[in-house]
This record gives C-alpha cells, sequence and structure tokens, in this order.
C-alpha cells in the first residue's frame, strides 16, 4: 500500500539546512498497524505528513496504492487526502467554532455531499466512536478525550483506507488514551491500515509492527503480536533508570539515552542539529544499548 | 457545488457576526460609497423624472420664444439667459406681432417681466416675480385656476392679479384671500384668482411660478411705462406634429421682425427642458464618478481586513486542506466572505440612501427616485468589489502549503 523509496526531506537552505529525512525506505501493507517510535525531532511527524501526503519529499520515491505521488499536483493531493487518508492529530485540530457534528461532517463538504446527508453520515459516525450525545457541543466544551473521538470520527467519515495517527494520546490522559486506541483497534480490525506515532512504548501492544526512528531514519523494524508490547519497546521500558547526573544536567530524558542508535552516522548529516544529536548518540553509545 | 456554496456563506457570515465590530468598520467605506453613489443617482434621476413631468404638464406641443441665440447643440451662447431668466430680456411686441401672426399659430402668450417690489397685505412677501400676461397664459401651460376667475379678456387693463399657490400663502392669513388687495410700484392691485400649484422641477431653467405674481399685460406695461421686459412668448400651435415647420417659421418671421438678427430662440418645450437635463446629467455622472471613488477606498478596506483574516486563520486553512479542501475551494471560501462582507455593505447602503431619499422628499422640493435598476447594480458593484479585492488575500490563502498552515498556532 505504502511504499517509500529513499525518501529525503530537507528544509531551510544553505547554512540553515536541516535533513529530517534521511533516505527513508519504508513498506506497508494494507491492514498493517503500525507504531512508529522515536524520540523527538526524529522526523516521525515529517514522515506521517509525506505518507499523508501533507508535505513532499525532497527527494525519492513515494508510491501510495501504486500511483506516483511525487508527480501529483496540489489539488489531485488534496482529493487523496480527502478520500483516502485519516488524520488524527496530538491537538486534535478541531475547528473551534464550528460543533461537534460539522467538524465531522467538514471532508463530506468538500465532496459536495448534500448538507442533510453529511449531516447524517457525521451523526451515524458520532454514535460508532460513542460520541452521538455530544455531536451539538463545540470542541471547547469537550474534554481531551471527547474532542480525539470526535477527531477519529472525522478521520473516519470518508472510509479512508489509511488512517494516519500523530501521537494521538500526546494531550490524553491514561483513561483517554486507551479510549483512544480501542478505537484505532476497532478501526484497524475493520481491514484499514493505522500508522501511529507514539512516545509511549506500552501503547506498541495495540501494534502489529513497530518501527524505530532517530535522526531521520529508520533504525529498527520489527513484527509484534497483538496484544503484547514490543520486545524492543519493553526493553526502553525497563532500562530506563541509566541516567547520569551530566544527563540530567543535559536535559537529555532517560528514554532518549536508552534509545537504539545506528551504527554509522551518515556522512550526509552536516546541520548544527545533526551535530550536536552526534554527540549525544556518542554518549548512548557508551552504554552499550545497543539492540 | 451548490452545497459547498451554501456553507461557504454560512461560514462567511459566521465569520462577519463574530467580529462584528470589525466586519462594520470594514464595511463602512463600501457604505459611504454606496450610500453617496445612490443617493446622487437617484436625486439626479428624480430631477429628471420632476422636468419630464412638467413637460407632459405643459404639453409638449408648446413653442417657447426666448431671446438670446442659440447654437448648434440646442444651449444658449447667452448663460445668463439660463441662470438667471429675470435678465432684461430682448424681445419685443413686434416679436410678438410677428409670432402672432404666423401662420398656424393659435395663439401666443407673452411674459414681461416688471421690476419693482411688492407690498400690502399680511406679511412682507419678500422676494416675488410680478409676471404680466394674457388670460391665454393659464390654458396654454394647461394650469388649473384653483380659487376665483382668471383675467376678464374684455378688460386688459383692470388692476387684477392671480397669485402663485406660494405667493398666496405667504402674503395672506386668509386660506383663500380672493378680493384682497396690495401694491405694485405704488399701484393698487386686487386678488382676483389663485393658481393651482404650478409642476415645478428644482434646478430648472423656468421662474418658479408658484412664487410669482400675474397681472394682465396691457396693466404691466402700463405701470412700467412700457418698460417691462418680455422675457418669453409662448405659442400654441393650432395643429400638433409639426414642431419643426412651426419653429422654422417662426425663426423667420421673427427674424423679419428684427431686421435680419437672430439673436432670440425658438425651442419646442422639450428642447427648453433637455437643456437642463443634459447639465443635470452631467453633474450627476461627474458626482458619481467623485463618490465612486469612496468604493474604491471601501475595496482596499476589505482586501486589508481579509490579509489580516486569512493570516489570523492559518491553522483553520491547515485543518481544511488536510481534511481534503482543495486550493480552488479555500480560494471559494475567502472570496466568498469577502463579498458577503461587501454585499453587506451594500445593503446597509442602500437602507441609507433611502431613508436619505424620504428625509430629502419630507423636507426639500426634491423628488429622488431610487428605482430597482440603481439598486441593483449598486448590490453588484458593491459585490463585484469584494470579489475582486478579497481575490488577493483569497489567493494568499489558497496557496498556502497544508503542513505551514497547520503549523500556525
Amino acid at each position: 500500500m505504502i511504499d517509500l523509496q529513499d525518501v529525503s526531506k530537507l528544509y531551510g537552505f544553505g547554512d540553515a539546512t536541516t535533513l529530517a529525512l534521511d533516505e527513508v525506505s519504508l513498506k506497508i501493507k494494507e491492514g498493517e498497524f503500525v507504531a512508529i517510535m522515536g524520540p523527538s525531532g526524529c522526523g516521525k511527524s515529517t514522515l506521517m505528513n509525506i505518507i499523508g501526503l501533507l508535505d513532499r519529499p525532497t527527494h525519492g520515491k513515494y508510491m501510495l496504492n501504486g500511483r506516483h505521488i511525487s508527480r501529483l499536483n496540489q489539488n489531485q493531493a488534496a482529493k487523496i487526502r480527502r478520500d483516502s487518508v485519516g488524520f488524527i492529530f496530538q491537538s486534535f485540530n478541531l475547528l473551534p467554532k464550528m460543533t461537534v457534528l460539522d467538524n465531522v461532517a467538514l471532508p463530506l463538504t468538500y465532496k459536495g455531499m448534500t448538507t442533510a446527508r453529511r449531516l447524517k453520515t457525521a451523526s451515524n459516525m458520532l454514535e460508532r466512536v460513542g460520541m452521538q450525545q455530544r455531536e451539538s457541543f463545540l470542541p471547547s466544551q469537550l474534554s481531551g478525550g471527547q474532542a480525539q473521538c470526535a477527531a477519529i470520527a472525522r478521520a473516519l467519515i470518508n472510509n479512508p483506507k489509511l488512517i494516519i495517527a500523530d501521537e494521538p494520546t500526546g494531550n490524553l490522559d491514561s483513561a483517554g488514551s486507551r479510549l483512544v486506541m480501542e478505537l484505532l483497534s476497532e478501526v484497524h480490525k475493520m481491514g484499514n491500515t493505522v500508522l501511529f506515532v507514539t512516545h509511549n512504548p506500552e501503547l506498541t501492544r495495540y501494534a502489529t509492527r513497530v518501527v524505530y526512528m532517530h535522526d531521520g531514519t529508520i533504525i529498527h523494524d520489527e513484527k509484534t503480536k497483538l496484544g503484547e508490547v514490543s520486545p524492543t519497546a519493553r526493553r526502553l521500558m525497563y532500562s530506563v533508570p541509566v541516567t547520569t547526573e551530566d544527563d540530567d544536567m543535559a536535559g537529555v530524558s532517560a528514554l532518549m539515552t536508552a534509545l537504539p542508535v545506528k551504527t554509522s552516522l551518515n556522512s550526509k548529516r552536516k546541520t548544527g542539529r545533526s551535530l550536536g544529536r552526534a554527540k549525544k548518540s556518542k554518549r548512548t553509545s557508551n552504554k552499550d544499548v545497543i539492540l | 457545488m451548490k452545497t459547498l456554496a451554501y456553507g461557504h456563506i454560512k461560514t462567511a457570515i459566521g465569520s462577519v457576526r463574530a467580529n462584528k465590530s470589525r466586519s462594520f468598520l470594514t464595511m463602512l467605506g463600501i457604505v459611504v460609497g454606496v450610500v453617496s453613489v445612490v443617493s446622487i443617482i437617484s436625486i439626479g434621476e428624480g430631477v429628471k423624472s420632476q422636468i419630464r413631468s412638467q413637460i407632459n404638464h405643459y404639453g409638449r406641443d408648446l413653442i417657447t420664444v426666448r431671446p438670446g441665440a442659440e447654437t448648434a447643440h440646442g444651449t444658449f451662447t447667452d448663460i445668463k439667459s439660463l441662470v438667471n431668466i429675470n435678465h432684461a430680456g430682448s424681445l419685443t411686441s413686434r416679436d410678438l406681432l410677428a409670432v402672432e401672426h404666423t401662420q398656424g399659430v393659435a395663439y401666443s402668450v407673452p411674459l414681461v417681466i416688471v421690476g419693482g417690489s411688492v407690498n400690502g397685505g399680511d406679511h412682507s412677501p419678500g422676494s416675488i416675480t410680478v409676471i404680466g400676461t394674457t388670460n391665454r397664459f393659464a390654458s396654454a401651460l394647461n394650469q388649473k385656476i384653483s380659487f376665483g376667475a382668471n383675467f376678464d379678456p374684455a378688460n386688459n387693463a383692470a388692476p387684477t392679479a392671480i397669485l402663485g399657490s406660494r405667493v398666496a400663502e405667504r402674503m395672506f392669513d386668509d386660506p383663500v384671500p380672493l378680493g384682497r388687495s396690495f401694491t405694485i410700484r405704488g399701484e393698487q392691485f386686487y386678488v382676483a384668482g389663485i393658481f393651482d400649484d404650478f409642476a415645478t422641477a428644482p434646478f430648472s431653467a423656468d421662474v418658479d411660478f408658484n412664487n410669482a405674481v400675474f397681472i394682465p399685460y396691457d396693466t404691466a406695461q402700463s405701470i412700467s411705462d412700457n418698460g417691462a421686459s418680455m422675457y418669453e412668448i409662448l405659442v400654441e400651435p393650432r395643429t400638433s406634429n409639426h414642431d419643426d415647420e412651426m419653429v422654422n417659421a417662426l425663426t423667420r418671421n421673427i427674424a423679419k421682425a428684427r431686421g435680419g438678427q437672430h439673436d432670440f430662440t425658438v425651442l419646442t418645450h422639450a428642447e427648453s427642458a433637455s437643456v437642463t437635463n443634459d447639465i443635470l446629467s452631467l453633474l450627476t455622472a461627474l458626482i458619481g464618478g467623485v463618490a465612486a471613488v469612496s468604493l474604491l477606498v471601501g475595496g482596499i478596506g476589505i482586501m486589508n481586513i481579509m490579509l489580516v483574516s486569512v493570516t489570523e486563520r492559518m491553522h483553520e486553512i491547515g485543518i481544511r486542506k488536510a481534511v481534503g479542501a482543495t486550493n480552488r475551494q479555500i480560494l471559494m471560501q475567502f472570496v466568498t466572505e469577502a463579498a458577503v462582507l461587501s454585499l453587506a455593505g451594500g445593503i446597509l447602503g442602500i437602507i441609507l440612501a433611502i431613508i436619505i431619499d424620504v428625509i430629502l422628499r419630507l423636507s426639500t422640493d426634491l423628488q429622488p427616485v431610487t428605482s430597482w435598476q440603481i439598486v441593483l447594480l449598486a448590490l453588484f458593484v458593491s459585490m463585484l468589489v469584494g470579489v475582486l479585492f478579497g481575490s488577493a488575500p483569497a489567493l494568499k490563502a489558497a496557496r498556502k502549503d497544508p503542513i505551514n498552515a497547520l503549523r500556525n498556532e
């Protein structure tokens, strides 16, 4: 379904160039439930945005359902986003002045559906995510979990084959997180492909595959059994305490230091940000947390 | 597409409502523009229609002879004869005779202005024009005498007067001051009749007959020692539809009487009114053009606010694009918003212009006519201004990269 070949993404130009994705190759089959993990700034969101057609790769080839995406113009990309991709964001991204029902019905508006049909479909979708009681509420009147459920309903309204969730539980408490993940799990069971970014190793138990990223590259990719935390993630969970006073002073999180590191740093990375990472990586390698 | 347009309009109204004071201030430019353009055109049209109704009332066949030569375009070379008809006229009783002897003339009516003050009555009447004319004056202009009687044709030198309706109101407390006396140049006159209201048109070159006192022609000549100036001769032809021939014949005869001089003008009544009409059209167009500049300023205001709105709502644009809005759909959303804003300004402007029209009708002689064509045109133009000036900000919104727009919190 998704086929990325040597996809790179550069931001800025000249001395200020930042390499967000570094020749990433990734294949995802239809019906997979993929968790993407990695420290902040490793390029997870950029990867999601490129897969979801919100952004374009600087180099490389991206095929979605056998279609060469890099050649599409903005309007063609918008139509694919509308019909084939559902987005779920960390900050919900619901329009604040619209009711929950109108928010959920929004993608159908751009499809040209009549108001009555649109609202009926949206109402049915809200019922499926257990939010029908709140369809006339404004987003500001909802809890985080409820808002994310509404966002999921919006993502599902066009029956897209691909659901992309960028840290969907990032702003939620544990109950809200569970609710959202159960919902995504339901969506997956219906035959959809789900990609989600998370920092929480515990949530990998919902996934069938976990991809680990670091500094714009994929450093590990493993299949997991549904209902079980991935072995790598489990190791991350329990090896966390290994921090030194220096690490704390430098503000490096336990999770980051515990993460695996790519054996050879890519020579193309020359930016300040990347150099900073290189120093951190050096420190981690001393701790021998190689997979 | 229909649902989408409805959605855009709903969003646009919501956005206008959400920022009421800002929207109102933005609209203000359009409101001022529409009010001024609509009011000025309405006043111009109103005056023209008053002139038309005056022509219809006086009769289309009536021919007027005035002093002052005419140019090829029908305008007077002597501008004074246009704006100040009370100046010393150069028509004489020989001209009158020439007119009367022209073939096809049913009758002619001389109009002479008598200088000097009018006194007596219950109140000082202020500035009043005294006109000497014959008893045929009323029938030439199809004018009714509401009270009293016309001049006695047998006694053309009687000291009687017929008052214009406004003069009667101003000079006397009696509602019908028939038989009351007053003086003109020291001579005593009696009120014999009171004219019904004359159909007048503002800015018209004609004397305001409602504000005039009419005395018999011979009396006028005698009290002014034959010094009264004849400023106009009204000619009623025997048959209609021969205006041009009649005008030519009159011109020939009068010129002969004046020794070949063409220092006078013979016009059908419609032509004489069209002079005023032409000047009015020009004035309306000029002032309307100046007022239209404020529409332009209003458009710039809309563009400014739409730019602010696009910047403020960049995140919203990002969300809409993420869920599948195409560039065109975003463009249409913001163009619709600008159009709704300017259309609302247009509607408000038209309402204000109608209120101004009503006030003018009640407090002045003007009778502005706001036709549905002007209203539709104003609405169309105001919407066009919105669409034109809203396009640039809308294009900015539409071209925004979805991911960059989403990052804009």
